[in-house]
């Protein structure tokens, strides 16, 4: 009982920290960090509810991602639809397409469904390029002039700063959380475990496979919708390969494959060593620092080559990482800690 | 009356059957007791009677309705369960989910599923292990795991799939114990089992299987004194 | 008709290229039941092993495959050896994740030296065409490559159909405990079917290496294909997949005629849809009952 208390006291005070951080911090980088953070935690945990509760491990979240981000900057720079009616639009469009990749992907089982959802993914990103009329092609879409969101006459924000986003990706990030916690604590989350770990078993307790399997899909690809919506409209940019790519869809399901999958601080914690990690790569800030304590010479060759490059090496990254933790954690680095504790209270018995 | 009724049941593969022509009842409240040799088609028959795989002729029907070609869920749903021969716990969840999993195919709220789970469990006798992962037990508490999560769906019939295949005699017992139980309660049961002396204290009815047809049916004591099943029994020697 | 016949001969001459890659990605799959999706990374490492060679020693790429065929082998091997072979037990999206990763650091680490620049890779031949008449001309690289393809196709036929070490692969393939029972040596199979994967893979780069723009991401397309090709072919089949990458060829380039080049990728992802959708056991594959 206590350490529920303790707990909750410790989640209130974390979300009032949190929506009191812009009050006091003015940079503009720190902001934008954390909005990056926020994107991958929301990115991560929508992955989680199919990938990590469900066990249907989706190598093709690009596609919902990327529709979303599509639908809503389309609406807003050709037909001048604001976003946060745009973004219900991006959600409805991305609920057609996962009900039509559920209908064909959930037949399929284990390596087909990963290879189906592959495909599917591929098909929006080459779809995006060709349909030029609607999509600018290979060129995507430049909307940076986002209108100024008003209830009735008064203006709530211009998005001039980075604070309405941070807001935004807050908010996000704490609905993610809720809908994840409350499908593990309901039905849902029962049915959806029981197919990830025996779906024949599953299928025999009354739980109907490919219905569950959808409804884990659509919660899953309407809240990563939500976070490529939210993409588009902060970077005021989408193109094919950076919200369509399947760099995207890998990079969604690793955030939750580091963290762990199917806990509902994996995709946390995963998004706190990603972000920061591949941040610092891509801002040169490990060459700084390299350069810094004096093991690299800055206009060395290895300097120069560096800082050409280093900061385009972030994959590289998410590469190694993905390596090291299949062969050494593979229940990513929540079970690794949970396994840790285990043993430890194992010995302290 | 008559619960369940196979008539006339195939199944064939590529040009193999692995069940021809099987019929019989299974009366309310019985036990019935399925057994034959290896590969003489027993567990083809629960998968087609269960919905695993649709039977390429021949009618399930199941409180009078029709069962050919719906989804296993849906027999579930309409009471009738399985466990598996090579058992399936649902290895991250702890025993008390892994029931509550059943029980959630009768009632939206955790709360209810949780005490139908709990009760379950007590009928099996595992309320020390309420809260272990399913995955760490070993096979005896596996196979009764099992059991509770199928009896947790409320059905009318329950299939056995050799519930008492790697145990050791005292484990055996025990589930012998668990199976009179669940009858006690008026369930009607359908049981796959190699062990004869265990299938001949619990049936009320056999029926016999070889190379997936109907041998014979009968009591136990019918059954036992059958030369054909003999032949059947000693013309294929097994462990 | 000419244009008909124009796509049918291309689509036929870039179908045996992708039916090597398609084979080594069966190969792999059949006998370690790991779907590799590092395949068209390891393509990549053959094209740029290719362009090395060609401009470092200045070797005629369809003559280094001599080269690169041998050293994808070891790469392969040694990429089985220290990765595959610790999951060939874990969960198949583990696999699949190690193979992801393992696909990411090749292509970023070939990004880290030689730039995402495109590269050509351009010999004397690599815009040359024979005219074959009737308005349908043959693109002379493609041609060679298809006749080097056809050539290692049936020695690697021959190999796994009339060799010890074949046979060893195929029973390895069939069924991996039996042969295991038998005596085979599972580990050794193992290694020498990644190896032969990788090289059919990287000889496939090489082939292709003097029509194609050299860059490191181009794998992602190549592994693609490679499913689309097995999956057709029914996964773990050597035959399947050749016809399968042949049949993909020629989809393609008929889409790419009759329909545009921007469109011929996604006709060849729906034909891959369907295929699973209605014979995910593949064209060629026995259905289930």
């Amino acid at each position: 009982m206590n350490k529920t208390i303790l707990k909750s006291a410790f989640n209130i005070l974390l979300v009032v920290g949190l929506l009191l951080i812009p009050r006091y911090v003015e940079s503009p980088y720190a902001l934008h960090m954390m909005i990056l953070l926020f994107m991958s935690v929301a990115q991560g945990q929508s992955w989680n509810i199919l990938g990590g509760y469900a066990g249907q491990h989706s190598v093709g979240h690009a596609a919902y991602f990327g529709v979303g981000a599509y639908t809503t900057m389309m609406l807003m720079h050709s037909k001048g639809v604001v976003p946060w009616v745009g973004v219900w639009a991006g959600m409805a469009a991305v609920v057609v397409v996962a009900l039509i990749i559920g209908s064909i992907c959930f037949r399929l089982r284990g390596p087909y469904f990963v290879l189906a959802s592959i495909a599917v993914a591929e098909i929006m990103r080459l779809s995006a390029i060709n349909l030029t009329p609607l999509t600018n092609g290979a060129e995507g879409i430049l909307a940076t002039e986002i209108p100024a969101f008003k209830i009735g006459a008064t203006v709530v924000t211009d998005f001039v700063t980075k604070v309405p986003f941070y807001y935004i990706g807050l908010f996000l990030v704490l609905l993610t959380l809720a809908v994840t916690y409350w499908v593990q604590h309901s039905k849902l989350g029962y049915f959806f475990q029981a197919i990830r770990e025996d779906q024949d078993a599953a299928h025999s307790l009354g739980i109907n496979i490919a219905l569950y399997k959808n409804i884990g899909l659509v919660i899953s690809a309407v809240l990563t919708s939500l976070a490529g919506s939210f993409y588009g409209i902060y970077v005021g940019f989408v193109d094919p390969p950076t919200v369509l790519g399947l760099d995207v869809s890998v990079q969604i399901m690793l955030i939750c494959i580091i963290g762990g999958m199917g806990t509902i601080w994996g995709p946390v914690l995963g998004s706190l060593i990603l972000v920061p990690l591949s941040e610092a790569l891509r801002s040169n800030m490990v060459t700084d620092l390299l350069v810094k304590i004096g093991m690299v010479n800055a206009d060395s060759r290895i300097g120069i080559f560096l800082k050409e490059n280093l900061s385009h090496a972030h994959v590289l990254l998410y590469g190694i990482l993905v390596v090291l933790v299949i062969l050494f954690m593979p229940d990513g680095l929540m079970g690794f800690v949970k396994k840790l504790a285990a043993r430890r209270n194992r010995e302290a018995v | 009356m008559a619960i369940l009724e196979i008539k006339n049941v195939s199944k064939f593969f590529g040009g193999l059957a692995a069940n021809s022509d099987v019929s019989f009842d299974v009366h309310e409240g019985m036990i019935m007791g399925l057994i034959g040799p290896n590969g003489a088609g027993k567990t083809t028959l629960f998968n087609c009677i269960t919905g695993y795989y649709p039977p390429s002729k021949g009618e399930v029907i199941f409180n009078g309705r029709k069962l050919n070609g719906l989804d296993p869920d849906k027999v579930c749903m309409l009471g009738m369960v399985r466990t598996w021969q090579k058992v399936r716990p649902l290895a991250k969840l702890s025993v008390v989910d892994n029931v509550m999993v059943g029980a959630l195919a009768r009632t939206s709220s955790l709360k209810v599923a949780r005490e139908m789970a709990m009760e379950q469990i007590k009928v099996v006798r595992m309320e020390h292990r309420t809260n272990f992962l399913a995955g760490g037990l070993p096979i005896g508490e596996r196979k009764k795991l099992e059991v509770a999560r199928a009896l947790a769906t409320q059905p009318k019939i329950l299939l056995l799939d050799e519930v008492m295949g790697g145990l050791n005699p005292a484990e055996s017992e025990e589930i012998i114990q668990l199976i009179l139980d669940i009858k006690q309660r008026g369930l009607t049961q359908m049981v796959i089992e190699h062990d004869m002396k265990a299938i001949m204290r619990i049936s009320d009815r056999i029926v016999v299987l070889t190379s997936g047809e109907k041998l014979t049916e009968g009591s136990p004591q019918e059954v036992v004194s059958n030369p054909d099943v003999i032949s059947a029994y000693l013309g294929e020697p097994h462990a | 008709m000419a244009v008909f016949l124009q796509s049918l001969i291309s689509g036929i001459l870039i179908g045996g290229v992708y039916a090597l890659i398609g084979i080594g990605l069966t190969l792999i799959f059949g006998v370690m039941r790991v779907i590799n999706f590092a395949h068209g990374d390891i393509l990549m490492v053959g094209m740029y092993l290719t362009y090395m060679i060609f401009t470092l020693l200045g070797i005629d790429p369809f003559v280094s495959v001599l080269i690169t065929f041998p050293l994808m082998f070891l790469f392969g091997g040694f990429l089985q050896k220290v990765f595959i072979n610790r999951v060939l037990d874990a969960l198949a999206q583990n696999q699949i994740l190690l193979t992801i990763g393992l696909g990411l650091i090749m292509s970023n680490t070939v990004m880290l030296i030689f730039t995402s620049d495109y590269k050509i890779l351009s010999t004397s031949y690599s815009s040359a065409t024979i005219k074959v008449g009737g308005g349908v001309s043959v693109s002379t690289p493609l041609l060679i490559s298809f006749l080097i393809t056809a050539a290692i196709t049936a020695a690697l036929y021959w190999f796994l159909l009339k060799t010890d070490t074949g046979q060893a692969i195929r029973a390895t393939a069939q069924d991996r405990d039996a042969a295991q029972l038998m005596g085979i040596n599972v580990k050794r199979m193992s290694i020498i079917a990644f190896g032969l994967g990788s090289a059919l893979a990287g000889t496939a780069g090489a082939l292709i290496s003097p029509t194609y723009y050299i860059f490191p991401q181009v794998g992602s397309v190549f592994t693609l294909k490679a499913f689309v090709i097995t999956v057709l072919g029914g996964m773990g089949s050597v035959v399947g997949a050749t016809l399968g990458g042949v049949l993909i060829g020629i989809t393609e380039s008929m889409s790419a005629a009759y329909i545009s080049s921007g469109w011929k990728d996604v006709v060849v992802f729906v034909l891959f849809l369907l295929v699973l959708l209605f014979k995910p056991s593949g064209l060629m594959g026995k259905s289930r009952t």
